[in-house]
C-alpha cells in the first residue's frame, strides 16, 4: 500500500517535470506552480445587459444611489482601506462599542453637510420618498447602524412628528430635525412590551391647572428599552404611554418629550441608562428610560387623531379605540418597508461576496493530476447558492413592489400595506439571514474575518426579524387578516378584491399528474400550484376556525390552536405574492436575453420554494413523484442558471469596494507585501 | 515611414524609448501616431527582451491631446463614424495601458492635456516637472474628459476629480504630485540622468523600478494660489449631487479670485458636456477601467453623431478653427439640458457596436484590480 503510494508520488513529480515546458527567463520557478488569483471577469461572460438589468432590480433613483456611494468612498471618515490594489469601504467592527457609535454620529453628520437628508422630512410625494428610500437603502449597504441611526431619527422619530402631528409640530420640528437640530429617538418598547404595543404600562396624565401632560413610569417593567439614540445622542423622544382622563384610560397616545439639552446633559425628572453591547449595530446608541413625573406641554401631544382641551376633556373623531389605535399605528408602516428591502440589500452584499469567491477559488481535483475545480462548478455549491440567488432576486422585486404601493399610499390601501408588509418584511428577513449563514460558509475560513463581511452581517442584520413586530407575530397577523377578509366575503357573498385573493373566485386549479420540465417551467403552472396552496390552506385554517368556534372557543384562542396552519397560509400567501413580482417584471421586458434569464430565476424561485415547502406533500396538492420531478428540475436549473452567476450578482449594483476583500484578488490582498 | 516618424523608437538595453515627435502640434495624437503606439506596446509585451518602456514628448509638450480637427473635418463631411474609430483606437490603448504587464514610465515634461493624460496617467509610474502643465479642457470643446478620465479622476482625493474634470483647470507638476496624477516629481535637468539610470533596471519587476524613482524624487511645494490647497471648497461644493448644485454651493462661498474663476470657468463651458461629464466621473468611481472605456466610447459616439447636442462641433470651430473663443452651445442653458437628454448619451448608439476590448492575459495584481 506504501509503496503503491510512493509511487504514485513519484509518477506526480516525474509528470510534473515531463510536462511543464522550460521556463522562459524572465519568469521566476515560484511564480509558475503557484496558485493564481484570476479574476472571474476574465473567464465568465455577460449574457445579457448588467446596466439594464441593475436598473430594472434597483427600480428608482440609480445616479442619486451612485452620488451616495461615491460620497462614502471620498471620505476619510468610512474608513477606506487598500486590499490588493483596490479599495474598500466597511466600518472598523473592531472598535469598541463607543468608538462606533461616536464614528456612525460623524458619518451622519457629514452626510448632512453635503445635502443627502435634503427634503427626506419637509418634502412631499412618491418622487421625494422614493429617492428617500434609496438613500437610506445605500447607507444600509455601508453600514447598518447607519441606516437604522438615521431611520430612528427620520423614519420613526420624524415621521411620528409628520404623521401623528399637527401644523403646529410640523412648524416646530420637522425642519429643525432634517438639519439635525434635535436628534429625536422613539420611545415605544419597554421591558415588558414589544410586539403588544397596547400593553404599555407608562402613564401619562393631564394637569389643568398648569395646562401641562405629566408622564410616569410607574413601575421597572414600564421602563422604555431598546430605544436607539437615547443612551448617547437623542435630545428628544416621542414617548408612547396611555393616556389617563379623569380616571379614564383612553388607550395609547404619543408625546414629545425633551430628555437631553443641546450640550447633552439629561433633563431633570428623566433617568437614561445604556443597553449595553450587542452582537451587532453596535454603532446605534440604544438605551433605557424613566420618567418620573415629566412635565410637557400640553401642545406637546401628536393630536392628529386625538386631542386634550386646555381644561382638560378628550376629544377624538374616531370614538372605537380599536380603530383610534389602528389609525394611529398605520403610518409606521414605513418601518417594515424600509426592513423588507434593507434586507434584500444585505443578501445580495452576502451573495455577491460569496458568489465572486465561488468563481475565483478551487478546491480538490477530480483526477489525481488534474486541476482544482472552481467553487461553483461543483453541482452541490451551486445547488447551495444559486436557489439564493433566486429568491433574493423574486424578493428584490417584492420589495420594490411594496416601495411602490407604499409611496402612493391612500386610505383605501392601507390595509393591503399592512398585510403585504407584514409577510414582506417577516419572509425577506428571515431570507437574508438564511443566505448570510450559507454564503458564510461557502467562502469557508475566510468568512469569519470581519472584513470580509458576510459573517459579520449577520450579527448586524439579526434583529430585523424581531424589531417592528417580530416576524412570527407579524405571519400571524396576515393570516388574520386572510381570515377577516374570507369570512367578510363569505358573509356578504361578494367576490375577493384586493390581496392578490381574486383566483379564489374562479374554481379550483387542477394540476398536471405527470410533471415535464416544461410544465414545471411554465409560469401558469406555477402560479396554479401556488394559488392552490393558499386557496387550501385559506379555507382549511377557516374551516378549523370556524369548527372551534361553533364548540364555544373563542376567535382569539381559536387562531392560537391552528398556530401551525396560519405559519403555512402566512408563508404560501407572501411566496405567492412574491411570485407574482416577478412575474410582473419579467412581463414588462422585452424578448430578449435579460428577459430569458429572468424567466430562469423565476422558475428557480418557484420550484425551489415548492420544494423546501413540506405543505405540498402533507396536503396532497402533490405527489412524491411530481416533488421528486420538482427536485430534479432544481437541479437542472441550477446548471443553466450557473453561467449567468457572475452577470447576476454584478446586476446588484453594488459597487466593489462596499464588497469584502474576499470578492476579489484574495491572494494579493493576504499577500506578505500587504501586512 | 513618415507616420512612423511621429513616435520616435530608441533601444536600449532592455527599455524602449518612445518620443511622441509632433512638437509643432505639441505632439496631438494624430490616428497614425495611437495605431503605431498600439503595435509597439503589443509587441513589447510580446518581447522578452523588452522590460520597460518609457514615453516622452519632443519640444514642449509631452502631448496636448488627441488630434480632433481631423475628426471635426470627417464629421462635417457627414462621416462621424471615421472619427469614432479614430476614439475606438485611442481607448484601446489606454486600455492597454491601464493594464500593462511591464512597467511604462511617462515623462511629462511639459503640456499633458486629454488624450495626453490618457496616454500617462494610467501606467504605474509618472514624472512631473517645473515645465508640466496639466488639464482636461474637454468641457470648453463641447466634449468630455475620456481616455479612460472617469476612471483615474474620479480616484483622486475627494472631490477634486470633480472640479479638474468639469473646470478644465489647469494644474501644475507640484499639484500633479499632491493630487497623486503624477507618481514622481523632479527637475527637468535630471531627466537625461534618469533615463540611463532606467535603461539600467533590466527588470520588470515595479519595486525595482520605483526604488530608482523615489531615490530621485523631490517634494515640490505647492505654489500659494495652487487649487489643491482649497480642497476643502472643492469637497464642499464639488460634492453636489448635480452641476446646477455644484455652482450654487461655489456661490454661496465666501467670494474670491479663485472661486470666481472656477464659476467662471463653470459658466464658460459647454451645458451639456458638463451633465455628461460629472455623470461620467460619478459612474466612474464604481467602475473598472474597461467599463469606464466602454461607456465613454457609447458617450463620445453620440457627441459625434450630435444627435443630442452639437456642442463638439461648435466647441472646436470656436476654439480651434475661428478661434473666436465664443462658442453658441445649444443647450444653452444648464436647465434645458435634461435629464432624459444626458440619459441618451449612456446608451448604446444605434447600429454602432460597442467597444471591442482585446482581451488581456498574465495581469499584474495592480492591473486586476482595476477591471
Amino acid at each position: 500500500m506504501s509503496e503503491n503510494r510512493a509511487l504514485q508520488r513519484a509518477n506526480i513529480l516525474a509528470n510534473h517535470i515531463l510536462r511543464s515546458p522550460p521556463l522562459p527567463s524572465s519568469l521566476s520557478l515560484a511564480r509558475e506552480v503557484c496558485l493564481q488569483y484570476s479574476p472571474p471577469e476574465l473567464n465568465e461572460s455577460y449574457g445579457f445587459d448588467v446596466k439594464e438589468m441593475r436598473r430594472l432590480l434597483d427600480g428608482h433613483n440609480t445616479e442619486d444611489r451612485d452620488w451616495l456611494y461615491g460620497l462614502m468612498m471620498q471620505s476619510n471618515l468610512f474608513n477606506r482601506k487598500e486590499r490588493g490594489g483596490k479599495i474598500f469601504v466597511s466600518p472598523d467592527y473592531n472598535q469598541t462599542m463607543e468608538q462606533q457609535r461616536e464614528i456612525t454620529m460623524k458619518r451622519i453628520w457629514y452626510l448632512l453637510e453635503k445635502g443627502v437628508y435634503r427634503g427626506w422630512l419637509t418634502g412631499s410625494g412618491p418622487e421625494a420618498e422614493l429617492k428617500k428610500l434609496a438613500l437610506l437603502e445605500v447607507c444600509g449597504i455601508y453600514d447598518h447602524s447607519l441606516s437604522i441611526k438615521l431611520g430612528v431619527h427620520f423614519f420613526l422619530w420624524g415621521n411620528a412628528v409628520k404623521f401623528f402631528g399637527t401644523k403646529r409640530h410640523h412648524e416646530k420640528w420637522l425642519k429643525n430635525t432634517e438639519d439635525y437640530i434635535v436628534k429625536g429617538c422613539f420611545a415605544m418598547t419597554e421591558l415588558g412590551h414589544g410586539s403588544n404595543v397596547r400593553g404599555i404600562e407608562t402613564v401619562t396624565t393631564y394637569d389643568p391647572r398648569t395646562g401641562e401632560f405629566v408622564i410616569n413610569t410607574p413601575c421597572e417593567s414600564a421602563q422604555k428599552y431598546w430605544i436607539g439614540g437615547a443612551a448617547k445622542h437623542a435630545t428628544h423622544t416621542i414617548v408612547f404611554s396611555q393616556l389617563n382622563i379623569n380616571g379614564t384610560n383612553q388607550g395609547v397616545h404619543a408625546f414629545i418629550a425633551q430628555i437631553r439639552d443641546e450640550d447633552g446633559t439629561i433633563c431633570p425628572n428623566i433617568r437614561v441608562a445604556d443597553c449595553g453591547h450587542k452582537i451587532g449595530l453596535n454603532g446605534v446608541d440604544n438605551g433605557r428610560i424613566w420618567f418620573d413625573n415629566l412635565r410637557i406641554p400640553r401642545e406637546n401631544l401628536l393630536n392628529s387623531v386625538a386631542d386634550v382641551s386646555p381644561d382638560g376633556e378628550y376629544v377624538s373623531a374616531i370614538k372605537d379605540p380599536d380603530q383610534r389605535f389602528g389609525a394611529f399605528m398605520a403610518p409606521l408602516t414605513s418601518g417594515r418597508v424600509t426592513i423588507a428591502s434593507s434586507a434584500i440589500y444585505s443578501a445580495k452584499v452576502g451573495l455577491a461576496i460569496a458568489l465572486r469567491y465561488s468563481l475565483s477559488r478551487r478546491a480538490f481535483s477530480l483526477t489525481a493530476n488534474g486541476p482544482e475545480v472552481l467553487l461553483l462548478d461543483y453541482p452541490s455549491h451551486q445547488r447551495r447558492l444559486l436557489p439564493l440567488l433566486a429568491k433574493t432576486y423574486a424578493m428584490s422585486f417584492a420589495a420594490n413592489d411594496l416601495k411602490m404601493i407604499y409611496v402612493k399610499r391612500t386610505p383605501e390601501t392601507n390595509k393591503a400595506i399592512h398585510v403585504v408588509s407584514s409577510g414582506l418584511k417577516a419572509v425577506l428577513t428571515w431570507h437574508n439571514m438564511h443566505t448570510l449563514q450559507e454564503c458564510r460558509e461557502a467562502v469557508g475560513g475566510q468568512g469569519v474575518k470581519t472584513e470580509n463581511l458576510v459573517g459579520q452581517l449577520k450579527g448586524e442584520f439579526d434583529v430585523q426579524t424581531t424589531f417592528e413586530g417580530d416576524n412570527n407575530v407579524l405571519m400571524q397577523q396576515v393570516s388574520k387578516a386572510l381570515f377577516a377578509e374570507y369570512v367578510s366575503c363569505k358573509k356578504r357573498n361578494k367576490p375577493f378584491r384586493g390581496l392578490g385573493l381574486e383566483h379564489m373566485n374562479s374554481s379550483r386549479p387542477v394540476l398536471p399528474t405527470q410533471l415535464s420540465s416544461s410544465t414545471l417551467r411554465c409560469s401558469q403552472f406555477q402560479k396554479n400550484v401556488f394559488c392552490l396552496r393558499e386557496r387550501d390552506l385559506l379555507e382549511r385554517f377557516t374551516s378549523e376556525v370556524a369548527q372551534l368556534q361553533g364548540r364555544g372557543e373563542s376567535r382569539e384562542s381559536s387562531f392560537l390552536v391552528n398556530h401551525e396552519l396560519a405559519e403555512d397560509l402566512g408563508k404560501a400567501f407572501t411566496e405567492k405574492a412574491i411570485l407574482q413580482t416577478i412575474l410582473d417584471a419579467e412581463a414588462k421586458l422585452p424578448a430578449g436575453s435579460s428577459k430569458d434569464v429572468l424567466g430562469l430565476v423565476r422558475s428557480m424561485y418557484a420550484l425551489i420554494s415548492i420544494e423546501e415547502d413540506p405543505s405540498f406533500l402533507r396536503y396532497g396538492y402533490l405527489s412524491r413523484d411530481n416533488v421528486g420531478d420538482v427536485r430534479r428540475e432544481v437541479s437542472k436549473l441550477c446548471g443553466e442558471v450557473r453561467p449567468h452567476a457572475l452577470a447576476l450578482v454584478t446586476s446588484f449594483g453594488i459597487p466593489d469596494a462596499f464588497l469584502g476583500p474576499i470578492a476579489f484578488n484574495w491572494v494579493e490582498a493576504n499577500a506578505w507585501s500587504s501586512v | 515611414m513618415a507616420s512612423h516618424s511621429q513616435v520616435l523608437e530608441e533601444e536600449k538595453s532592455s527599455v524602449r524609448i518612445l518620443t511622441l515627435n509632433r512638437p509643432k502640434q505639441l505632439n496631438a495624437l494624430s490616428f497614425q501616431m495611437i495605431s503605431r503606439l498600439l503595435q509597439l506596446f503589443l509587441a513589447y509585451e510580446e518581447d522578452p527582451s523588452v522590460k520597460l518602456v518609457i514615453l516622452k514628448g519632443q519640444g514642449r509638450a509631452f502631448c496636448a491631446g488627441g488630434d480632433v480637427s481631423a475628426v471635426v473635418r470627417d464629421i462635417g463631411q457627414g462621416n462621424w463614424r471615421l472619427g469614432a474609430k479614430f476614439f475606438a483606437d485611442e481607448y484601446m490603448l489606454n486600455y492597454v495601458m491601464a493594464t500593462y504587464t511591464k512597467p511604462q514610465v511617462s515623462i511629462l515634461n511639459g503640456i499633458v492635456m486629454g488624450g495626453g493624460a490618457g496616454v500617462s496617467v494610467h501606467g504605474p509610474f509618472r514624472i512631473a516637472t517645473e515645465n508640466t502643465v496639466f488639464a482636461m479642457p474637454e468641457t470648453v470643446l463641447g466634449l468630455f474628459p475620456d481616455v479612460g478620465a472617469s476612471y483615474f479622476l474620479s480616484r483622486l482625493p475627494g472631490f477634486f476629480g470633480e472640479y479638474v474634470c468639469l473646470t478644465g483647470a489647469r494644474l501644475d507638476g507640484a499639484d500633479m504630485l499632491a493630487c497623486g496624477l503624477a507618481t514622481h516629481y523632479l527637475p527637468s535637468t535630471r531627466l537625461t540622468a534618469l533615463e540611463a539610470e532606467l535603461c539600467r533596471v533590466d527588470s520588470s519587476d515595479p519595486t525595482l523600478v520605483s526604488a530608482i524613482l523615489d531615490a530621485c524624487t523631490q517634494n515640490p511645494h505647492l505654489k500659494q494660489q495652487s487649487a489643491y490647497h482649497r480642497l476643502d471648497v472643492i469637497d464642499r461644493c464639488f460634492s453636489g449631487r448635480t452641476v446646477e448644485e455644484i455652482i450654487a454651493a461655489l456661490e454661496r462661498e465666501a467670494s474670491d479670485d479663485w472661486i470666481s474663476t472656477t464659476i467662471r470657468a463653470l459658466k464658460k463651458a459647454s451645458p451639456a458636456s458638463l451633465k455628461i461629464s460629472l455623470r461620467s466621473i460619478r459612474e466612474g468611481r464604481l467602475q473598472g477601467v474597461g467599463q469606464c472605456l466602454s461607456r465613454e466610447y457609447r458617450m463620445v459616439c453620440h457627441v459625434l453623431k450630435g444627435d443630442i447636442s452639437k456642442d463638439f462641433v461648435e466647441g472646436c470651430r470656436a476654439i480651434l478653427i475661428d478661434k473666436d473663443k465664443n462658442p453658441k452651445w445649444e443647450p444653452w442653458r444648464l436647465e434645458e439640458m435634461k435629464d432624459r437628454m444626458v440619459e441618451q448619451y449612456f446608451k448604446r448608439v444605434e447600429e454602432e457596436e460597442d467597444l471591442k476590448l482585446p482581451a488581456r492575459k498574465n495581469l499584474p495584481a495592480l492591473a486586476m484590480a482595476k477591471l
